[in-house]
């Protein structure tokens, strides 16, 4: 049940949110009930509590963004399809919480960033997230127009990242 | 409901051919779209174009086809407007070629719908025509005009194989050479199947339960056996299986372990990247080290399962390079008949 007062409320932070992506507008229709919580694959392995994410964000608590717990979910989209609320979208808010985190510097502890890395390089040179496609390669100029529609993206940065690695390492060798 | 009309309507079809849906795509062209996975699994890929091509349809795949970005967009590395533009350009391509495209991954089905509802959004939808101009600028003119537009309307219709499947199941099970003579088989049917709702035109086929695949097994011969965790993530969950390792891999264990639990002989799944986490033998020995249980259930995509029962060979099937626990064993069951 809800553990704040109508005082509570700050909109600025829920505001922001829903410039950036219309969509969050809905999150304001959310009734506290706890449902999607009690189907969630996140819930039942960590602290992640997807009906207190909301309260925070209309809360303008942006403590969301440094907590580990908006790196916790799925994406699996099971909320949506058992909250009694239409057109919440809690995939996609997390999405843009992890997005305004990534902008603060905050991001996730990956355990394993290389693999993020080689993945960006191969959709990057190959159309493809693994080691060569099933069948024909991608013409280079389809994969130039990949690179074109991925400008400024951070992708081109993680690849960016990882070609200046390997070349200081192939200096110091 | 927000039905995305790139989805082919299937009760339209089972509308307009009750005797046989099969009917509706003899002419059509169809193009295999190729999901990343399909690599490490290729018999999701060939068992299905056999099979086809034994219901005599034509199917292709699209050279100019990339992955459909869904992995990185869900990691934040590109933005809703870069993720549609891949999209629409992926659309682009396959619409210039086909009439329908198949898809064996809920992943990627699922990115084609995303990326089109996102369009609804008008800034987005600006942006990723901005974006699309900026490479079709780049286009030589021997391509086909209006390269690379938003299609308005497209003719081009997306549907995943298994509702097809489903759709013409008769034909299919015409085509077996062996059935599943009673194996009890665990199902799974993969978040992004269960809970979409973006090719759904009635609540009813949104909110109710999902039984296809039980239903494909019943008509195969086999035993669908109920297990507690069958509407469970797989774990992968974009990416958790990186991002908080144990966690996830508590989710993949409980999820094997329940369909041990009822004595399933194998776990049947549409997708191929639930099989790679369900499957996959580094995953199988962090349970066994975490978790203190070696889990051997093996794993199975529908495609590759309805190759083994149409008699294909193993090796054009089932990927070698595959070390699925037990998964030999079920191939000797099925083909000793
Ligand atoms: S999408 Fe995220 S919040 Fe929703 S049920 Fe899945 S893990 Fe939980
Ligand atoms: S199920 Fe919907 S209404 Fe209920 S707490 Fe979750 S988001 Fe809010």
């Amino acid at each position: 049940m809800a553990d704040h007062t109508e005082l509570d409320w700050n909109w600025a932070f829920y505001k922001e949110l829903v410039e950036d992506v219309d969509e969050n507008r809905n999150i304001i229709q959310c009734i506290s009930c706890g449902k999607c919580v009690g189907d969630c694959p996140a819930a039942k392995v960590s602290t992640f509590n997807s009906r207190k994410i909301i309260q925070k964000v209309l809360r303008g608590d942006k403590s969301v963004l440094k907590d580990s717990d908006i790196w916790h979910c799925y994406l699996c989209e099971r909320c949506k399809r058992v909250c009694p609320k239409e057109n919440i979208n809690i995939p996609l808010l997390i999405i843009n919480l992890r997005n305004e985190s990534f902008k603060r510097g905050y991001g996730p502890r990956y355990n394993d960033l290389r693999k993020y890395v080689e993945m960006s390089e191969r959709y990057l040179t190959k159309g493809t997230v693994l080691e060569e496609p099933l069948g024909e390669n991608l013409p280079q100029e389809r994969i130039d127009e990949l690179n074109t529609i991925c400008d400024f993206a951070r992708i081109k940065y993680v690849f960016k990242a990882s070609k200046e690695k390997q070349k200081s390492k192939r200096k110091k060798s | 409901m927000n039905f995305n009309n790139l989805a082919l309507d299937l009760h339209e079809i089972e509308k307009e051919y009750p005797e046989n849906p099969l009917d509706y795509f003899k002419e059509k062209k169809i193009c295999l779209f190729k999901a990343c996975l399909e690599k490490y699994f290729p018999g999701v890929r060939w068992g299905f174009q056999d099979l086809l091509e034994e219901l005599q349809l034509e199917s292709s795949t699209c050279l100019n086809q990339s992955c459909c970005s869904g992995t990185f967009f869900q990691r934040n590395l590109i933005t809703r407007a870069q993720f549609s533009a891949i999209n629409e350009r992926n659309l682009n391509e396959m619409n210039q070629q086909a009439d329908i495209a198949f898809f064996s991954c809920n992943g990627c089905y699922n990115s084609l719908l995303r990326g089109r509802d996102f369009l609804k959004n008008p800034e987005v939808r600006v942006k990723t025509q901005e974006i699309l101009n900026s490479i079709s600028k780049k286009v030589d003119g021997e391509r086909y005009p209006g390269i690379y537009n938003i299609l308005e309307n497209p003719k081009l219709k997306l549907v995943h194989d298994l509702d097809f499947l489903y759709l013409i199941r008769n034909d299919v099970l015409n085509t077996l050479k062996f059935d599943l003579g009673n194996l009890k088989v665990a199902i799974h049917y993969g978040c992004h199947y269960l809970n979409l709702s973006r090719d759904k035109k009635t609540l009813d086929s949104y909110f109710g339960s999902k039984t296809k695949l039980e239903g494909l097994i019943e008509l195969f011969g086999g035993i669908p056996v109920d297990y507690q965790e069958r509407e469970s993530c797989c774990g992968w969950g974009a990416s958790q299986l990186l991002i908080n390792p144990r966690e996830a891999l508590k989710i993949t264990y409980n999820k094997l372990k329940s369909a041990e639990n009822v004595g399933a002989d194998f776990l049947l799944m549409p997708c191929p990247t639930c099989l790679y986490t369900l499957s996959k033998p580094e995953y199988r020995d962090n349970i066994e080290k975490w978790f203190g249980e070696k889990l051997e259930i093996p794993t199975i995509h529908l495609n590759e399962l309805i190759a083994i029962l149409r008699g294909c060979e193993e090796e054009r099937c089932i990927s070698l390079t595959r070390k699925t626990p037990r998964l030999e064993e079920i191939f000797e069951i099925i083909t000793q008949q």
